[in-house]
């Protein structure tokens, strides 16, 4: 049974200027979502659990072992994919996961097809012997994808994993991130929103380098009960309605406008709607 | 502020803002420190035959000047010439392109930001030549435009042009950056050499310090009465104190066809911008990454094929570093264009050939020093290619994956040495064998100590070009593969040198690695 334990932990970078404040969040196996803003924290933290960084204050611990004191034993049994990475463009796609399996320790006869499978399975078998350096953006995250999964890691870590990633490639991370999650932790952190909802069972948000809410999805759903609405309005109306409510979404109409909102008190001619996570996660952040 | 001088100026922030470039400060500091020996060291910088200048403001100011002229003229090539190539790979560049400034404003930018850079160096030397009159003071008086006339008349104008340079090379041979490196080896070694036959021709020299060196000379000339060519020698010579006669320099009067030329010359460097400006590709490069064409392909058929993790044949754990080693070799080899092998097989082809001391002396250290590249690249690849966070997470990243970077780069210098080796081995020369050996470590660490320190490429590219051009001038400090004449015990030196570097590199790549 894998736990991660993230106790009071702060990332300090300069003398007033914190990545992480004061952090604390247990974690155990399934899918964690992380949700935040840009310079919410949600890299520095990935950074630390990954032992890329060491924490200025609190500890880490993954099964009750520190890994600030022993990061190879969290290192072992980890696979990361870094929100911003390169390659060696003058490998090909084989060859640089063969020298990441070197990196990380693993190898062995069985190294070679398990590399190909992981390549079929990303679709990239057709790319696999042609220089990196010519890659797609989204055929390079693809490669850091596989990356990940060289080592049979038992806690994975994601840094906006769908960046780039076409639609049908999307669909595809999300099942095997289904599968990862059968018997390892697996955090991501993602913009989209809805990625999140689709695949995670817990959310947990993060803002200005403290967590603000985490809790199943439902639990943060719940947080806008009653509060989400639509209506349709006059454009011109639009700047003036946007003053009084959380705006979620626009669609236009001709001449009209139809708002999703949220609000604590209810509002002429509107319709109630049931609230999603997006919603909660527009509401939770506005309001901390 | 204009655009254009914001781009000058942001540019010019950019690039000094850096440890590097700190480190470079420090770096010149030291070497200015030495241009104008302490009055009882045993070494002299400018010496004709036998003869050095009273210590006064003119000796100072002229012999600084020229020497930082020198100096910075043969590495601070290397310390800018990667100005476009930063935008290249910082993506930088293409959003210069689709903006309107124009081929000439951009390189323009680029040359007076070179500038900028080198003539911060200078700045930095003639401050410290001015504390370093008043410290060695004997006695005579400081007069500022002694200092400030060989600095504006010499060394500036030869930092424009050098700076031009710079950007010409980037221009025509950014993707070699191998040849740039080289040729310009060549075209300083070319400059240096010409050698002015009659007043005028004075003129025609770049450096502008040609003009002052035959001053010098004619000076002791007219002292000694001989009308023989005096022995002039520049550069760090041992030398006797004792044995040294002064003479009084009292600066010199500039023809003023000699000023106008340094201005001419400027102005040619703005021209020769101009001219090349339509050549400029714009970062309009396509396939400078990678070596192949195959850049824009994509995918036809979307392959249905899941990944099934349950079934994924388990890979073991496995602590070897000779896959790391393996990767190691085959990054060095494909990095650079492949035709550059051949100059490498035609330098290992010579080493056979060639009489053995020419072998030894010349072509291996110039051999190796063709590697500078992939040698500077060595430790700098993670973070050039953004690779730091895979490696900062992977196994014990220091002991394993610096000792596979350490055995690659040792297996290349050995390789190219190997023709030597076996000839050493054929004279029963062990002792011969074990110092080219060991050079080849030493030179590697130098790289990656370098490399970690400075996180860069830069400091070690630099350093190691002047540790070849004193090489190929048998400079016996500075031969660190044996080539020269030397005690028993140079070989165990050699030996510990090696190993000191080597924990040095460990230690400071640990401490790094730890405080992040
Ligand atoms: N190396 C660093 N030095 C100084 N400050 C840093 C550094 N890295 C991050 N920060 C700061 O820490 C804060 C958190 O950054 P972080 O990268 O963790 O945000 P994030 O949540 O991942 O944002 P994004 O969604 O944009 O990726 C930001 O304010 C950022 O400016
Ligand atoms: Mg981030």
């Amino acid at each position: 049974m894998m736990k991660l334990e993230i106790q009071n932990v702060s990332k300090r970078y300069s003398k007033n200027k914190y990545g992480l404040k004061d952090f604390s969040i247990t974690i155990e196996k399934g899918i964690l979502g992380l949700l935040g803003p840009n310079g919410a924290g949600k890299s520095t933290l990935l950074k630390m659990i990954a032992t890329v960084n060491k924490p200025s204050d609190g500890r880490i611990l993954l099964n009750k072992n520190n890994i600030i004191k022993d990061p190879n034993y969290m290192r072992q049994q980890l696979g990361f994919l870094p929100q911003d990475f390169g390659v060696y463009p003058n490998l090909n796609a084989f060859e640089f996961l063969e020298y990441m399996a070197a990196i990380k320790g693993v190898g062995g006869p069985n190294l070679k097809p398990r590399i190909k499978e992981l390549l079929e399975g990303l679709n990239l078998q057709e790319a696999s012997h042609r220089p990196i350096g010519g890659y797609s953006g989204g055929m390079k995250q693809r490669v850091g994808i596989a990356q990940v999964l060289l080592n049979n890691p038992k806690i994975v870590i994601f840094d906006e994993p769908t960046v780039g990633l076409d639609p049908e490639e999307r669909v595809r991370f999300r099942n095997l991130i289904s599968d990862l999650a059968n018997d390892c932790i697996v955090i991501l952190s993602s913009h989209i929103v809805s990625d999140i909802g689709t695949i995670a069972d817990n959310v947990a948000i993060i803002k200005n380098g403290s967590l603000i809410t985490h809790g199943n999805q439902d639990h943060i759903i719940a947080t806008v009960t009653n509060k989400v609405f639509e209506i349709t309005i006059k454009i011109e109306e639009l700047s003036a309605f946007k003053l009084q409510h959380t705006i979620v979404s626009t669609s236009r109409k001709k001449a009209d406008i139809k708002v999703r909102f949220i609000t604590e008190n209810p509002v002429e001619r509107a319709t109630k709607m049931e609230g999603n996570l997006e919603d909660a996660y527009l509401y939770i952040t506005k309001n901390n | 502020m204009s655009p254009f001088f914001n781009i000058i100026k942001l540019d010019y922030l950019q690039r000094t803002r850096s440890y590097a470039f700190l480190i470079t400060l420090c770096a010149s500091l030291a070497i200015a420190y030495s241009f104008v020996p302490e009055p009882n060291s045993n070494y002299s910088t400018i010496r004709i035959s036998g003869y050095v200048g009273y210590y006064n403001a003119a000796w100072f100011g002229y012999v600084t000047a020229i020497m930082t002229s020198f100096f910075l003229s043969l590495i601070g090539f290397y310390l800018i010439n990667s100005g476009l190539k930063k935008d290249i790979e910082t993506k930088v560049g293409q959003i210069i392109a689709s903006t309107s400034i124009s081929n000439f404003k951009y390189l323009l930018a680029k040359t007076l930001s070179n500038f900028l850079i080198l003539s911060t160096i200078v700045g930095v030397v003639f401050i410290m030549s001015i504390i370093l009159f008043v410290l060695y003071n004997e006695g005579y008086s400081f007069e500022l435009y002694q200092f400030i006339k060989p600095y504006l008349l010499i060394t500036i104008p030869t930092m424009f042009l050098i700076s031009v340079i710079a950007v010409v090379f980037e221009v025509f041979l950014g993707r070699f950056s191998v040849l740039q490196n080289i040729g310009y080896f060549f075209l300083f070694s070319a400059l240096i050499t010409f050698t002015p036959i009659n007043e005028s021709q004075f003129n025609y020299d770049l450096f502008g310090s040609k003009i002052v060196i035959h001053q010098l000379e004619e000076m002791v000339r007219e002292l000694t009465n001989t009308d023989e060519n005096s022995n002039l020698s520049i550069g760090y010579i041992l030398s006797d104190i004792d044995s040294s006669k002064k003479f009084v320099f009292n600066g010199m009067d500039f023809s003023m066809s000699f000023i106008i030329s340094r201005f001419i010359w400027v102005v040619l460097g703005f021209i020769i911008i101009a001219i090349i400006s339509p050549f400029f590709h714009r970062f309009n490069m396509g396939n400078l990454k990678s070596t192949k064409k195959l850049n824009n392909f994509t995918e036809n058929e979307i392959s249905s094929k899941n990944i099934n993790l349950l079934k994924l044949p388990k890979a073991q754990i496995n602590y070897s570093i000779l896959p790391l080693i393996k990767t190691e070799v085959i990054l060095l080899f494909r990095k650079g264009k492949k035709w550059l092998w051949v100059v490498n097989l035609l330098g290992m082809l010579l080493l056979v050939v060639l009489p053995f001391k020419v072998s030894h002396q010349i072509v291996l250290p110039v051999l190796w020093f063709l590697q500078v590249s992939r040698l500077s690249d060595l430790t700098a690849k993670e973070i050039t290619n953004n690779l730091s966070h895979f490696v900062s997470t992977s196994y014990k990243p220091i002991g394993r994956l610096l000792l596979s970077q350490v055995s690659a780069a040792v297996v290349l210098m050995l390789l190219l040495a190997f023709p030597l080796i076996i000839r050493l081995g054929l004279l029963i020369n062990f002792r011969g064998m074990l110092a080219i050996i060991f050079g080849g470590v030493i030179v590697v660490m130098v790289a990656v100590l370098l490399g970690i320190i400075s996180k860069g490429k830069k400091l070690f590219e630099v350093l190691f070009f002047m540790i070849t051009y004193a090489n190929i001038n048998l400079l016996s400090f500075v031969d660190y593969f044996g080539a020269l004449k030397h005690h028993r015990s140079y070989v165990i030196q050699l030996a510990v040198l090696g190993l000191l570097l080597l924990c040095a590199s460990l230690l400071i790549k640990k401490n790094q690695l730890d405080n992040d």
